[in-house]
């Protein structure tokens, strides 16, 4: 074991590159790009990088927020129903009242996907469901309710605004609005995740929840704020997707829970809490997409494109964890609670004067 | 950040050397019946290193916990700087400055150096962390730690040495008065701990008030000013460091003679069952070798984290071997698993039993049979579980655990009913070689000698006995044949009786009766 | 025996609710209880049944496979390709039956063997399974499967009136129970879910059991393919991926629990004869499909959140204190 550790240079760039996988994410993204763009003349179809860059639009936004959810080391599956609530009832309602401009739409889209989050944290934090149940629940309540306010019929798009409705189809310096709204969610929650001081209880509650309620980060609290974020911009995908897709029915949003933990994943979001970017997701969910493109441009079935996205999911997973394996050091091995097993903390007395062990998670 | 985080007592209100910061006066407490803590008197002083020493068991961690106010006392009152107080929880400890580090750092793996060391107080600018301050503080803390340490690691990456010191930094960085090292060298190398005395002259010259808890006597004088000895939940002398003699150090922490409370060693040594030959693990054991015949205890005796534990899980197949061999009855072993392990006739009793011994939710038959659940089948591929019920009953006679307590969860028992569970299981599954680590560690005096009564039955009865025990008392009492390690290594091979204080020296690196 | 003294308060909930629905179901519908509608609740309930029987033993293992409605969707695509080129029927579900063990295997390899989170690795074999299952059919359907496999789909057992789906999952239900609590896989499996560690020191097989119960889920996915194809008559890459979130649903609310080490079979086998009670009430009072996933959630929600309060009870006085524990640091004696 050596004394204090500054690691060679050589070992310290390995290490950065590692720590900031975006930059390999990026790295890869270009790499895919080139290739395809030499190897196959369809990608260089005109529009077909807009068309990228808006099928990838809404997965960011809802994959950064799946990621936040992530990283304080919990899941949230009803994304997909806050997105097609949202998109329904936002979208009827700029429709309906005139003067709602976007800044109105956007805020009523965030207000009900925060509320809808709201819901999911009430069932963590105070009935102390696990996560994958609540939001198992949630997901089902909020997916019926879609049903019930679409009353069968479904939103058209004739029936939205002119701002909501041309979102994809103005362009603001070569990008549609509707990428615009993608990127400024990916920047702020990523300077959020990065630099505030929430963000880094959020990072510390996945790291070690123990330890973080031991210093006094109010682990409830955050948990709470963290789903209604995840929510917010859910909901805010919705009232995009109204304005993307046109069409509202009762299945709208459908899958996009899956999509977005997968992007998540990709981008390096580690299910253990406590690592990973909302960039990284974001790179994810423009990885996914850009793939997605270039098989349907070669008119590789979509049905390959699911099974390469499987794939590359199982990939990415043993990838980062062989990567963190290498690269971590075990703390002594013997005796250690395995990580992924972690409960809530109950609390206790003990039975005798026996020392307990605090879980260690590692990525 | 507040003002606190210009490192600590240092500035220029540190107090004067010798003023008593924490006070406990006769601290009671028990458990379920047991008195861990029977009137403890001890002060904490500033700019002082006060050493705690004293057996497993002995109270020292339950005291840390009420100093840190993770537990609270049955009886007798706390008082800082002058003041009675009362702790509701560790937050309130940790506002009046009083912290610790412990064996297993607290940290947060995926953050870095700096993120650790102001977890919870990270400096920010209307919510903003300002990290430029952040990491220009954790600088200075490392720095003041004389540490060479990048803030920007990420903490997966360092080993427990290397944490344990963010530890210390968080502790520092938050202007902490008292420091409690809980047996912090347990786990470091040579270096590590000159690295760490540095760091603890250091505050100790600040003006914090230390206490360092540790088996290693050496270490006590080497480092600390004063030094208490605890026994049996109470504190029973006070020594200036400087001047007392190991021999006297020994004398005070085992203190009576050896009761009746111990069996009367098995006699019989039989053939060869265990002989273990240069089995090394690299970074945790080198070169072991010995011996364990059937019919005989051996006894394992080091402080902790000599590498007993690690020694035993490697033969029970938990941990790789890197080099060495074993042989059960003079045939090749090499445990791939704790199932080949079994089934080869090997029985490890873990240390911690509740988290590796039992399944907590299940009742007592179910955990006393675990061991041989493959074989209570019947011929349809049906559990037996009246067979069940029937061995578990027997179980319970031999280990004599209260028939009323057969139908109870695991969960529900006390600490020693818990481990004569844990000894049925093994008794099931009629083992060669049965490896007990640290067995009565947390157990009340009377389950205890049932425990080794038993044990020692078992070693009449054929089996070979490996005993890894801290207390030293046990250990030599029981024992047939006593191996001493020391840092990873054997460092002694004695045959029982023999005295404490040779023991003692052989596990704490101190020869002879240094004046 | 101990086995029924083991039918908790939790099925003793779950019939209690079973009750209910049947009494205010058939209050307000008095069809509910007809044997045209029981019919139609067996036919239609069938697969849910069997996903949820197969990925019980998964979760009770503290593991999780998100993957058997895709694996479903393989092996019903396979079986159909394989009858549709001249092959048996029958042998053909047999064979898809070991496909359905085969894929679960695979799952079992990389969460098990390669230390993968469960969650992930399940994640992408669904998309993988799925995207096979595309590959081969491309979109198409096949129809038109023999009487003989439409019969175990609808068709009633010769002169009564039960359906022979329901014998058969009822059979698949009586052999899963036997595996799960009366052999002693089941006792593994139990120790495995709650304290893996521990059944790890005590010699248990812990690598072989979470395999295997990986193995169970994708082969009763298989199963539960063979039943999709004789009810709906229809193979199709997409089939069952809304049966997903049901099946899980059915396990938790049979009381099984999400961190494992706790449940019963039988429990499930009530949860989904509640779901289907309930669904089949709400459908016949006009409630539509869709929305009656809301009566789903919040049952599930009343069952977890009563199920905490029960075994809250003793210590009340503890629910209101337990804001944020404390947690004890290792310390040395």
């Amino acid at each position: 074991m050596s004394v204090s550790s500054s690691p060679s240079p050589r070992r310290s760039a390995v290490r950065a590159l590692t720590r900031h996988n975006e930059i390999g994410l990026i790295g890869l993204i270009v790499l895919v790009t080139v290739v395809a763009e030499a190897a196959v003349p369809a990608f260089r179809a005109s529009g077909n990088d807009t068309q990228i860059l808006d099928n990838a639009a809404l997965v960011m936004i809802v994959a950064v927020g799946e990621a936040l959810v992530i990283t304080a080391r919990q899941i949230d599956l009803s994304v997909a129903a806050t997105l097609g609530l949202a998109a329904y009832l936002v979208g009827s309602a700029v429709g309906h009242i005139g003067f709602a401009g976007p800044v109105v739409g956007v805020a009523m889209a965030l207000a009900l996907g925060a509320v809808l989050g709201f819901g999911n944290g009430i069932l963590i934090e105070r009935i102390r469901m696990p996560a994958i149940i609540a939001t198992l629940a949630t997901l089902s309540i909020y997916g019926g309710l879609q049903v019930v306010v679409t009353h069968g019929s479904q939103l058209y798009s004739s029936q939205l605004p002119n701002w909501l409705g041309n979102i994809i189809s103005t362009s603001w310096i070569g990008l549609s609005p509707l990428v615009w709204a993608a990127i400024v969610c990916v920047v702020v929650v990523g300077l959020i995740a990065r630099f505030t001081r929430w963000g880094r209880d959020i990072y510390a509650i996945g790291s070690n929840p123990e330890a973080a309620s031991y210093l006094g980060l109010r682990t409830g609290r955050r948990t709470y704020e963290v789903f209604a974020v995840c929510g917010a911009l859910a909901g805010l995908a919705g009232l995009l997707y109204a304005g993307q897709y046109g069409n509202v029915d009762a299945t709208a949003g459908s899958g996009f829970e899956l999509t977005a933990i997968a992007a998540a994943v990709i981008g390096g979001v580690s299910l253990f809490g406590g690592s990973g970017s909302p960039l990284g997701a974001a790179l994810g969910a423009l990885l996914l997409t850009e793939i997605e493109n270039i098989l349907a441009v070669l008119k590789i079935s979509i049905f390959a494109q699911q099974t390469l996205q499987g794939t590359a999911i199982v990939v990415a997973v043993a990838g980062y964890s062989l990567l963190s394996r290498r690269l971590n050091r075990p703390v002594r091995r013997s005796l250690r609670v395995e990580a992924g097993q972690s409960r809530p903390a109950e609390p206790s007395e003990p039975v005798s004067s026996e020392p307990t062990e605090i879980a260690e998670q590692g990525t | 950040m507040d003002a606190a985080t210009e490192t600590g007592a240092g500035a220029p209100d540190a107090p004067a050397a010798g003023t008593t910061i924490v006070e406990l006066r006769g601290i009671t407490r028990s458990f379920g019946g047991v008195r861990a803590l029977r009137g403890v008197d001890l002060s904490l002083r500033a700019g002082e290193v006060l050493g705690l020493l004293g057996e497993n068991g002995a109270g020292k961690s339950t005291l840390v916990k009420i100093l840190t106010g993770v537990i609270s006392a049955d009886g007798g009152e706390i008082l800082v700087d002058g003041r009675p107080t009362r702790f509701g929880n560790s937050r309130d400890a940790r506002e009046l400055g009083i912290t610790a580090t412990y064996q297993e750092p607290m940290v947060f793996p995926t953050l870095d150096v700096a993120e650790n060391i102001f977890a919870g107080r990270l400096p920010t600018e209307r919510g903003a962390v300002r990290w430029r301050d952040l990491y220009a503080a954790a600088k200075r803390t490392l720095d003041e730690l004389g540490v060479t340490l990048d803030p920007h690691t990420p903490v997966s990456q360092l080993g427990i040495a290397d944490r344990q010191l963010i530890e210390i930094g968080k502790s520092l960085s938050s202007g902490a008065r008292v420091l409690i090292l809980d047996e912090p060298t347990a786990v470091l190398s040579s270096r590590e701990i000159d690295r760490l005395f540095g760091i603890v002259r250091t505050l100790r010259d600040r003006g914090v008030a230390l206490m360092f808890i540790s088996h290693k006597l050496d270490e006590i004088r080497q480092i600390t000013d004063r030094v208490v000895v605890m026994r049996d939940g109470a504190q029973i002398a006070e020594r200036d460091s400087g001047n007392v003699p190991v021999s006297e150090l020994i004398r005070l922490m085992v203190g009576r003679e050896i009761s009746d409370l111990y069996p009367a060693r098995p006699t019989n040594p039989g053939e060869v069952m265990l002989e273990v030959k240069g089995l090394s693990r690299d970074g945790y054991f080198e070169d072991i070798s010995f011996t364990v015949r059937a019919g005989e205890i051996v006894g394992f005796a080091g402080l902790v984290g000599a590498g007993r534990t690690e020694v035993a899980q490697s033969i029970f197949g938990i941990d790789p071997i890197d080099r060495g061999e074993i042989l059960l009855e003079g045939l090749r072993f090499r445990p791939q698993s704790p199932r080949h392990a079994v089934k080869c006739g090997v029985a490890y009793l873990p240390e911690n039993r509740l988290a590796h011994g039992l399944v907590p939710t299940m009742k007592v038959p179910p955990n006393m049979t675990m061991s041989i659940w493959p074989k209570l089948v019947n011929r349809l591929g049906v559990f037996r579980t009246r067979e069940m019920n029937r061995q578990a009953s027997e179980l319970a006679d031999r280990v004599q655990l209260q028939a009323g307590r057969l139908d109870q969860l695991v969960s529900t028992l006390s600490g020693g009913n818990q481990q004569k569970v844990v000894l049925g299981k093994w008794l099931a599954a009629s083992p060669r070689l049965l490896i007990l680590d640290e067995p009565t560690h947390g157990i009340d005096v009377g389950t205890k000698s049932e425990v080794l009564r038993i044990v020692t039955e078992l070693a009449r009865g054929g089996v070979a006995v490996l005993l890894i025990s801290s207390e030293l008392e046990e250990v030599r009492a029981m024992s047939t044949r006593l191996f001493v390690m020391r840092a990873g290594r054997l460092v002694g091979e004695f045959d029982c009786p023999v005295d404490a204080d040779t023991v003692m020296e052989a596990a704490a690196g101190v020869s002879g009766a240094i004046a | 025996m101990t086995f029924l003294r083991r039918l908790t308060r939790w099925e003793t909930g779950l019939l209690v609710m079973i009750g209910i629905v049947l009494a205010v179901g058939s209050a307000t519908s008095p069809g509910l209880l007809s044997t045209y509608n029981l019919q139609t609740i067996a036919i239609n309930n069938s697969v849910l049944a069997c996903l949820a029987f197969g990925v019980a033993p998964v979760i009770i293992a503290a593991d999780i496979d998100i993957s058997v409605a895709s694996t479903l969707a393989l092996c019903g695509v396979f079986m159909a390709k394989l009858w549709g080129g001249g092959m048996d029927i029958w042998l053909a579900a047999l064979l898809a039956v070991g496909l359905g063990g085969v894929l679960g295997l695979i799952n079992g390899v990389f969460v098990v063997l390669l230390d993968l989170p469960a969650l992930a690795v399940t994640l992408g074999t669904m998309g993988a399974y799925t995207g096979v299952a595309f590959l081969i059919l491309k979109g198409a359907a096949i129809v038109d499967f023999p009487t003989g496999l439409l019969n175990l789909g609808s068709g009633t057992i010769a002169g009564t009136q039960i359906e022979l789906s329901t014998v058969v999952v009822v059979g698949l239900l009586l052999v899963l129970t036997f595996v799960v609590h009366v052999s002693p896989y089941g006792r593994a499996l139990f120790a495995v879910g709650a304290n893996r560690q521990a059944a790890l020191f005590s010699g248990v097989a812990v690598t072989r059991t979470r395999l295997i119960a990986f193995v169970i889920a994708g082969m009763f996915a298989a199963l539960a393919a063979v039943f999709y194809l004789g009810n709906y008559d229809t193979a199709q890459a997409n089939i069952a991926s809304d049966q997903l979130l049901p099946a899980i649903t059915a396990v938790i609310l049979g009381g099984v629990s999400a961190y494992g080490g706790t449940g019963t079979i039988p429990g499930v086998a009530l949860a989904v004869i509640l779901l289907a009670l309930l669904q089949s009430a709400l459908g016949l009072a006009g409630v539509s499909g869709q929305a009656q996933t809301i009566a789903v959630g919040a049952l599930l929600i009343f069952a977890i959140g009563s199920g905490a309060a029960i075994q809250a009870l003793p210590g009340l006085g503890r629910i209101a204190r337990r804001r944020v524990p404390d947690s004890e640091p290792t310390a040395s004696p």
